[in-house]
């Protein structure tokens, strides 16, 4: 009898998540190396969420024990609220995932793999082969052997077997590898249309800048440990700004301006005055930084401020904490 | 899902050219050139049919051939998913990985049972439709295809023939001297056409076994058990293979080993008489099916003797009873099978 309503009472419990994936304390060793160290990590539901770290921090093997690819040492976790091993198959009939490099049987065409995929999947999933192939663009090619296609093709190809099983949670690694610049222009497009349906994106990559574009929130990893984690915005407000001012006069509006109270860190360059902020400055002392030039008679010709990118931000955060402590 | 593994299977088209040569083309081959050369040199080269071609092509080919090419695809089968990196795809669908290596094994017997069906259909045929009409033994010509009853009236027929050209052990009542042209007239009295047609008769009797074996088309219960024992020995091969390759992770060495099993061990292991090895030299899967083998066959490996009782005393093989051979073939299907389910429900994928 318990066994009968599991299922019920689990869908309910996964239905009630806010979290798409929830990891406590998660840990995966080999030997000696933890390549995922008690992770915490939070992925709201419908959101696109950037997984991001430097080579070998871990990434790709928190995803395969998300994924159940490799077994974990250490931990809970639960995807779309379902906890994960004990209902691993629930899960993931409604994740998509690319791991890596995708590959697939290459003396078949690419319909041929997804056809094998599909028959692993429900039913509905053989229904959903042609319109995953045209929603990644590569429905001319369907029926050409996957040997014959370019690496950005097979990219495509992955996310089209993602797409198959209706995919609440798409897990993504790297998947701008091999992409020209239009290819990664698509799968950006398609990245935020998947999101604009509701489905939750995990999208690890070395391209901060694609994902600065495409996600909304980002966690860092360094050395199998999650370091920050939060929405973009919010983490990029806690860095500092840059005001670049072209003047007239560089080295008196450094003058003028380090007699204020504003408390910048002033540097004189080819573009003119460069004016760092610290977190969380105020609006109004842009303002006041153009009142003290214009009063002191330097002509301003343009003040731009420039947030820091997330580029900049993660340089900052892995460096200080790649350097001896 | 199996039906999608079966395609799989089937696209490799390097893979299924070779199996489909093998386990077709070469008995196939054979049998045309003999049919050929029996048409255009008949009195040089014998029909191509015949319970002895199909004895001989059954148990020294296509009984080696079969588990060689239903090893192979087993060891393609339990391998390619991991090493074209598909195994990962497949996890991440959320089936269960012991369903995953479950679907193989239908969809691999889908393939091997009906390529071996095939060629021992053609073998079949083609020593049923072109077996002797006539055989001519040591230049006498003799029906083929006559009951016992029929022969010994043949041969009252031709007391003459008989007494001169069929072989005949021991002694016969009318020892009579046989020249080229028949019998010859002693320095006695000549027999009496009676007593030549009872020697006859005599000789037809003692040699109808060997009539019956060599001239007859193959009966058809040999046939069907022939055939049954070949599509055992192809599902055994496959998954074997399937386990080992699964276990090991890789294809080559899962082949090699398989080959070595089926052509270096299981030949000396079967006829050899190891001391204090005797038990483990039946524990051979091999050795096992040898013993299933349909009697009136040659002992398959080549060794003569014979799995069933028209052995011709060549080496014969290490003694087992059909419950241990039955249970030896069990345990090795169960074993692997395992072996390979339990490999890759706990590999990372």
């Amino acid at each position: 009898m318990s066994t009968a309503t599991l299922p019920d009472a689990s869908d309910r419990e996964a239905a009630d998540s806010r979290w798409a994936v929830e990891t406590h304390g998660l840990t995966k060793r080999f030997g000696e190396n933890i390549a995922v160290n008690g992770v915490e990590l939070l992925v709201p539901r419908g959101c696109a969420f950037g997984y991001l770290g430097p080579n070998g921090a871990g990434k790709t093997t928190l995803i395969r024990v998300l994924l159940g690819l490799t077994h974990a040492d250490a931990g809970t976790m639960s995807l779309l609220g379902y906890p994960v091993p004990k209902h691993r198959d629930m899960a993931l009939a409604r994740v998509g995932a690319i791991v890596d490099e995708p590959r697939f049987h290459g003396h078949l065409t690419g319909r041929q793999n997804l056809q094998l995929l599909a028959a692993a999947r429900e039913p509905a999933a053989k229904e959903r082969i042609t319109p995953s192939l045209e929603r990644v663009g590569i429905l001319h090619r369907a029926d050409d052997r996957v040997s014959k296609y370019s690496m950005g093709m097979r990219q495509r190809l992955g996310v089209a077997a993602c797409l198959l099983g209706d995919p609440q949670l798409l897990i993504l690694d790297e998947p701008m590898n091999g992409l020209d610049p239009a290819g990664m222009h698509e799968m950006r497009d398609m990245i935020l249309s998947l999101v604009a349906e509701g489905r939750t994106v995990v999208l690890s990559s070395h391209l901060l800048d694609e994902v600065e574009r495409t996600c909304d929130a980002v966690a860092i990893v360094d050395r199998g440990n999650i370091i920050r984690q939060g929405p973009i915005s919010e983490l990029l407000s806690g860095t500092s700004l840059v005001l670049q001012v072209d003047c007239s006069e560089p080295d008196r509006g450094r003058a003028l301006v380090a007699a204020t109270s504003i408390g910048a860190q002033i540097e004189v360059g080819p573009l003119g005055l460069g004016i760092t902020l610290p977190a969380g400055t105020a609006r109004e002392v842009i303002a006041e930084v153009n009142r003290v030039l214009v009063e002191g008679g330097i002509a301003v010709y343009r003040l731009q401020p420039i947030q820091a990118s997330l580029e900049t931000w993660f340089l900052q955060v892995t460096s200080r904490l790649g350097g001896p402590e | 899902m199996i039906v999608t593994r079966v395609m799989e299977l089937r696209k490799r088209r390097g893979l299924m050219i070779a199996l489909i040569v093998v386990n077709i083309g070469i008995p196939t081959i054979f049998l045309v050139i003999r049919l050929l050369a029996h048409a255009f040199a008949p009195k040089s080269y014998g029909p191509a049919g015949g319970y002895d071609i199909f004895s001989n092509l059954v148990a020294g080919v296509m009984y080696v051939f079969g588990f060689i090419v239903a090893a192979t695809l087993g060891c393609t089968a339990g391998s390619v998913d991991l090493t074209e990196g598909m195994f990962r795809h497949l996890v991440v669908t959320g089936r269960s990985r012991l369903a995953l290596y479950l679907a193989r094994i239908p969809a691999g017997l889908a393939i091997v049972v009906p390529l071996v069906a095939i060629g021992f259909t053609i073998v079949c045929a083609v020593c049923v439709f072109a077996a002797p009409s006539k055989i001519s033994y040591d230049g006498a010509n003799v029906p083929a295809g006559l009951s016992r009853a029929g022969f010994e009236r043949w041969a009252g027929d031709n007391p003459n023939v008989v007494l001169c050209d069929l072989p005949f052990n021991g002694p016969i009542a009318a020892n009579v001297p046989c020249g080229p042209n028949g019998p010859q007239p002693s320095a006695g009295a000549a027999p009496p056409p009676a007593a030549l047609k009872a020697a006859a008769v005599q000789i037809a009797g003692q040699d109808y076994r060997g009539y019956a074996k060599l001239f007859l088309s193959p009966p058809d219960s040999l046939m069907v058990k022939a055939g049954l024992w070949l599509e055992l020995e192809a599902a055994i091969g496959f998954i074997i293979g399937l386990g080992l390759a699964s276990l090991l992770g890789q294809r080559t060495v899962a082949v090699i080993l398989m080959l070595v099993l089926e052509l270096v061990l299981t030949p000396i292991f079967s006829t050899a008489r190891i001391p204090h090895l005797s038990n483990l030299q039946r524990s051979v899967v091999g050795l096992a099916t040898a013993h299933l083998e349909p009697g009136g066959l040659p002992l398959a490996f080549g060794g003569g003797g014979g799995g069933g009782p028209g052995g011709n005393g060549g080496p014969r093989l290490l003694p087992e009873s059909t419950t241990v051979a039955i249970c030896v073939i069990l345990a090795w299907l169960v074993g692997w099978s395992a072996l390979g389910a339990w490999r890759m429900m706990t590999r990372d994928a």
